[in-house]
């Protein structure tokens, strides 16, 4: 009796051990269950990195896209759209313009984030900015 | 009594008078399509662009630095862009409107690679027809139909008939940049062989004097040189492009064969003509 009693802790510790493992492992997982940065989050974080300051961005309603943000960065107004696939962001160039509307302006795709920007204040009358938008904006 | 030009003479003042109304509302009318057409042109109407290009002074002026696709509420004019897909590309230089990111020199006619420059895979090839020097902010495509020489480029190559035929109006570019006052590069080497400003062929059409001396006079904005070139018992024409600082000269006459003069960078197109008028 005593080798079985011996021996149980000891497969009690094995299986403890490998189910802490295990779980371990599975917190671990578990971290990643934070979302990853979406691709829209890319395009904000290249803008601040090079000292652009996008204001928060609000969900918005758009004829051609279901999943948009907009809001506003040196004066620029910015619509950031997210689609399933860069295929799609690019069949949304041209309807993007319209939400550009009567202003210097451009929609571009970037991977699978259309980007549009509008200069509807003439905040930007060289498009310096727009350009530094659209060059950051990562495929 | 001294009578006052405003007052006129009697009898003749109700005549002026009409006149002078008629005058306020032709420019009234003038005015108010001007601003009937700039108002259309900032209504809405999107114009495509694609790579930088100036800005219409109605518009601000200046230079708009965006290199990608982009739209305006403003058009584009016929002589400074060419179509790129729908969209406007301007092939003039920026420099003269205020431009003042890197640049490269250029002397004479030659093609741009559009897709190269903007970066797209729609091949299409256009050409400047700017006189003498000017800038761009591209370089050629790396190969044989450019030559760098003294900091410029020279077109080396065989310009094709599409450069040829639209040549004859879109020549009219140089018009636009006469009366523009800025730094145009100055170029003192000697042209590589075969460049296209030197080709009798695509030379610009000159000024055709009789003989037995041929003279020509060209107008340049603060510039005007007369040549004379003996030539008995031979038809020729003789005509003299001078790429000075301040402007280019736009002569609409029959094209001649180009003589080089050194250092300074004059062009003197002769014709000759024997018998039924062959070229030599």
């Amino acid at each position: 009796m005593r080798g079985v009693r011996r021996r149980w802790p000891v497969r009690s510790l094995v299986l403890s051990a490998g189910l802490v493992v295990a779980l371990a492992g599975c917190s671990k997982a578990g971290d990643g269950d934070k979302p990853a940065a979406s691709p829209r989050d890319a395009v904000l974080e290249a803008w601040k990195s090079a000292k652009l300051t996008p204001s928060p961005l609000v969900p918005a309603t758009v004829a051609f896209a279901k999943d948009c943000q907009s809001g506003t960065v040196e004066g620029i107004e910015v619509l950031l759209c997210s689609f399933p696939s860069p295929d799609e962001a690019k069949a949304a160039e041209d309807p993007g313009l319209t939400w550009v509307g009567a202003a210097t302006g451009a929609s571009q795709a970037h991977g699978r984030v259309l980007v549009a920007v509008a200069d509807r204040k003439k905040a930007d009358p060289s498009g310096r900015t727009i350009n530094r938008l659209l060059k950051l904006a990562p495929n | 009594m001294p009578r006052s030009i405003a007052q006129g003479a009697p009898g003749v003042t109700g005549i002026r008078s009409t006149a002078l109304v008629a005058l306020i509302i032709a420019s009234a009318v003038v005015a108010l399509v001007g601003a009937s057409a700039s108002l259309h042109a900032a209504g809405g109407k999107q114009v495509r662009y694609v790579g930088i290009h100036p800005v219409p002074k109605a518009e601000g002026s200046g230079i708009c630095y965006i290199e990608g696709p982009h739209v305006h509420i403003f058009d584009a004019d016929k002589l400074q862009y060419r179509d790129h897909r729908g969209a406007s590309y301007f092939v003039g230089d920026p420099v003269a409107y205020g431009y003042d990111g890197p640049r490269y020199a250029y002397k004479g006619h030659h093609p741009i690679h559009v897709s190269a420059v903007i970066g797209d895979a729609e091949p299409d090839d256009e050409y400047c027809y700017l006189n003498g020097p000017h800038y761009h902010y591209f370089a050629p495509v790396e190969g044989p139909e450019f030559q760098l020489a003294g900091d410029a480029y020279f077109y080396v190559g065989e310009p094709p008939r599409v450069y040829v035929d639209a040549r004859p109006a879109m020549m009219k570019i140089n018009a636009v940049y006469q009366p523009l006052v800025y730094e145009r590069p100055v170029i003192t080497v000697d042209a590589p062989s075969g460049w296209i400003g030197a080709r009798a062929e695509f030379a610009a059409p000159v000024v055709v004097v009789e003989p037995p001396r041929a003279a020509a006079v060209i107008a340049a904005p603060s510039v005007s040189v007369h040549a004379v070139v003996p030539a008995p018992s031979l038809h020729i024409g003789v005509g003299i492009g001078i790429g000075v600082g301040a402007g280019v000269v736009v002569h609409e006459r029959p094209p001649a064969v180009i003589v080089r003069e050194r250092p300074v960078i004059i062009e003197q197109r002769v014709r000759v003509k024997h018998g039924r008028g062959g070229r030599h």
